[in-house]
């Protein structure tokens, strides 16, 4: 679960919207529906590895810490995992487990600080691929997408062709995905699992990878 | 026969051996995208070097087109190459880049550009030749400024995207973890571009020596050129072909990890986190006295952490199967049976089974890593099936460890399975004696426990002591 603390004003984004407005009046480009072009398919291992190798991990061996230490230096923010010893705090742990939630992830666009808050009960593997599905949600820009057009969801949706999900606008700032993030939550979601199974595999593999090997056997 | 006709037929004849080497030793197995786009650029290259052998050019501008034309497939070659190592061609759209562009993607824009300018050159260079012709194939005649505009433009392009590639490989080979095959190989493409860029060189340096050196010692000059650029030229082929023969097959399947990835990993994280949701909500009946049951028996009997683990979590899953609560996602029999036999599927490779793990480290004073092998989930999951999903009441003759047992005991006295059928089917077992004989123990040993805390305790529930 992704929640963001947006800062009520900012010149930047005032002028971007001004700017779309403007855009509108003057071109009559309706700029915030999605076009066809921006639709895409979900990400396949070979672009979670063009990922990887931004990162300088393409075919080292690593884990959640350091992929969410080299994601924070790459997209300039803070990003701090707390596991919450669940002996000292179950009420967290059966809250979360009641809502059907296993983890948190706080952003903050002001502090520039994303946390990931987890409780230290859950499975050795649940809680690597919870980790790594919340980094995966910051390394795809989902904390960049505007809130208001989370509204439009329904939209958007209705531009998904077989394969292709139509995205989403983003405001300004660094993600690690060269594509959008995805205009439907319950497809972003998806997508920070894949993301977070591809790092949890590709972190055991290293160099004995198939998809590294194929960034060294391109002809 | 001229001396650029001899030239030309020594090229064509080099094309040509490299063509008939690919098509006979290559076998289909081996070849890829790149190997059939260059057996046929060297069929092409071979034609045009023929052609221009061949056919008599009387006039500038015919000697200028066929210099044009046997440019052509070496552009195509270096475009190609260009846009590989880019990761953009458009015949293979889950291309990936060349490691060292994927994390310089400015490298990647301009190896993108490649087809573009070295096209434009191409294309400049004949605007230029056609509209004041020069004695392009006269290899050893004087030439005017024109040839040397003529002749640079096209081969500062090709210099330029052919000496990029070489060292965008030559960064390649060098990474030391990888296969020595892998390193090869780019190191042998690396020698092939560095050819094409010397080729280009040595061209330029050809149309100066034509325009600046005097007619005595601009033979022996341009002789000596032109035998570097034909050793260039088979180098540069043996070399692609060599590198092209270098076949690397990943140890690990891809299909296999694909499974990995969408299949078992997703589903055994849902099982799991499911399972958890389950026990820690308080959702699941019976669950937690079993487990601490479970617990003191391992604690008494001195099973090994790993069978203590396994036991717990095939209480936790015959709790969570027995009470599938009003979730819409829960787990039943059957999603437990397909889970189990997807990890069969990967357990079969030993050697992926040992490598894809997780650490527990997040956890304080525990330091292990689990693999698919190691973790717990699989023999619970077949403990909790054999206890939950079974279809007759014959007696299990099937030596079982003591683990499976205390789980069996556990379950049924806590009336998470019927007691009749563990006793039908478990039995007969002298393992399953002991384990009735521990948990006996344990719950006697747990209700004593229990009943002196009971009066230490006061009646408004302050502790006395």
């Amino acid at each position: 679960m992704l929640i963001i603390d947006a800062p009520r004003f900012r010149v930047t984004n005032a002028v971007l919207k001004g700017a779309r407005v403007l855009g509108r009046l003057l071109l009559g480009v309706e700029t915030s529906q999605p076009n066809v072009a921006a639709a895409r398919p979900l990400l396949t291992p070979e672009q979670f590895q063009e990922e990887l190798a931004i990162l300088g991990f393409s075919g080292r061996e690593f884990g959640p810490e350091e992929y969410s230490e080299a994601l924070g230096n790459y997209l300039g923010i803070s990003i701090a995992i707390y596991i919450i010893p669940d002996a000292h705090y179950p009420e967290l742990a059966r809250r979360l487990a009641s809502a059907g939630r296993l983890a948190e992830l706080r952003y903050s666009e002001e502090l520039g600080i994303a946390a990931i808050i987890v409780p230290g009960s859950l499975p050795p593997l649940v809680l690597a691929l919870t980790i790594l599905h919340e980094l995966g949600h910051l390394a795809a820009g989902d904390h960049l997408i505007e809130p208001s057009r989370e509204s439009q969801r329904e939209d958007l949706h209705k531009h998904d062709r077989e394969t292709a999900f139509a995205t989403s606008r983003i405001s300004r700032g660094n993600r690690l995905a060269r594509a959008l993030p995805l205009a439907e939550e319950s497809l972003r979601e998806q997508e920070a699992n894949l993301r977070a199974s591809y790092a949890l595999v590709a972190g055991c593999l290293g160099i004995e990878s198939p998809y590294a090997h194929e960034m060294y056997n391109i002809l | 026969m001229s001396v650029a006709q001899h030239q030309h037929l020594v090229l064509g004849g080099v094309s040509f051996v490299a063509f008939v080497v690919f098509v006979c030793l290559i076998p289909f197995s081996r070849r890829t995208w790149f190997s059939e786009f260059a057996a046929l650029n060297l069929l092409l290259a071979t034609l045009m070097f023929g052609s221009v052998t061949v056919l008599d050019f009387s006039g500038w501008r015919a000697e200028v087109l066929a210099a044009l034309l046997t440019e052509l497939p070496v552009v195509s070659v270096v475009s190609w190459v260009c846009l590989a190592q880019a990761g953009h061609l458009p015949v293979r759209r889950e291309a990936l880049p060349i490691e060292p562009v994927a994390c310089r993607p400015r490298l990647g824009i301009v190896l993108k550009t490649a087809p573009l300018f070295l096209l434009l050159a191409w294309v400049l260079a004949a605007v230029i030749g056609l509209a004041w012709p020069s004695p392009a194939m006269q290899a050893y005649a004087p030439a005017p400024p024109e040839f040397v505009l003529f002749k640079w433009t096209m081969m500062a392009a090709e210099g330029f995207y052919s000496s990029i590639a070489a060292l965008v490989f030559a960064v390649a080979a060098r990474s030391t973890a990888l296969d020595l095959r892998l390193r090869l190989k780019n190191l042998t493409f690396c020698t092939g571009m560095l050819c094409i860029a010397l080729i280009a060189l040595v061209s330029a340096s050809f149309a100066g020596v034509r325009l600046w050196v005097s007619s005595e010692s601009r033979r022996t000059v341009l002789e000596a050129l032109l035998t570097l650029e034909t050793y260039l030229a088979a180098i540069c082929l043996f070399s692609f072909a060599f590198g092209l023969a270098l076949r690397y097959t990943p140890i690990i399947s891809g299909t296999l990890l694909r499974q990995i990835h969408s299949g078992w990993l997703l589903a055994q994280e849902r099982f799991e986190s499911l399972t958890w949701r389950a026990i820690t909500s308080g959702r699941v009946r019976g669950a937690i006295r079993a487990s601490h049951h479970i617990a003191e028996a391992a604690d008494l009997q001195g099973l090994s952490d790993s069978d203590a683990e396994k036991a717990l979590a095939a209480v936790q899953l015959v709790a969570v199967m027995q009470n599938p609560g009003t979730d819409i996602e829960h787990i039943t029999p059957e999603t437990a049976r397909e889970l189990y036999e997807l990890q069969e599927e990967i357990l079969n490779d030993e050697a992926l089974a040992s490598k894809i793990g997780w650490t527990t480290r997040w956890r304080p004073h525990t330091h292990e890593i689990q693999t698919i092998s190691s973790a717990p989930l699989h023999d619970a999951l077949e403990v909790a099936l054999d206890l939950v999903d079974y279809h007759d009441e014959q007696p299990d003759n099937r030596p079982r460890p003591l683990w499976h047992h205390l789980v069996a005991v556990s379950v049924a006295d806590v009336g998470l399975v019927d007691p009749a059928r563990v006793r039908a089917r478990l039995g007969h077992q002298p393992e399953h004696r002991m384990a009735l004989d521990t948990y006996g123990a344990v719950k006697s040993e747990l209700r004593s426990r229990t009943l002196n805390d009971r009066e230490t305790t006061s009646q408004d529930g302050w502790r006395v002591k």
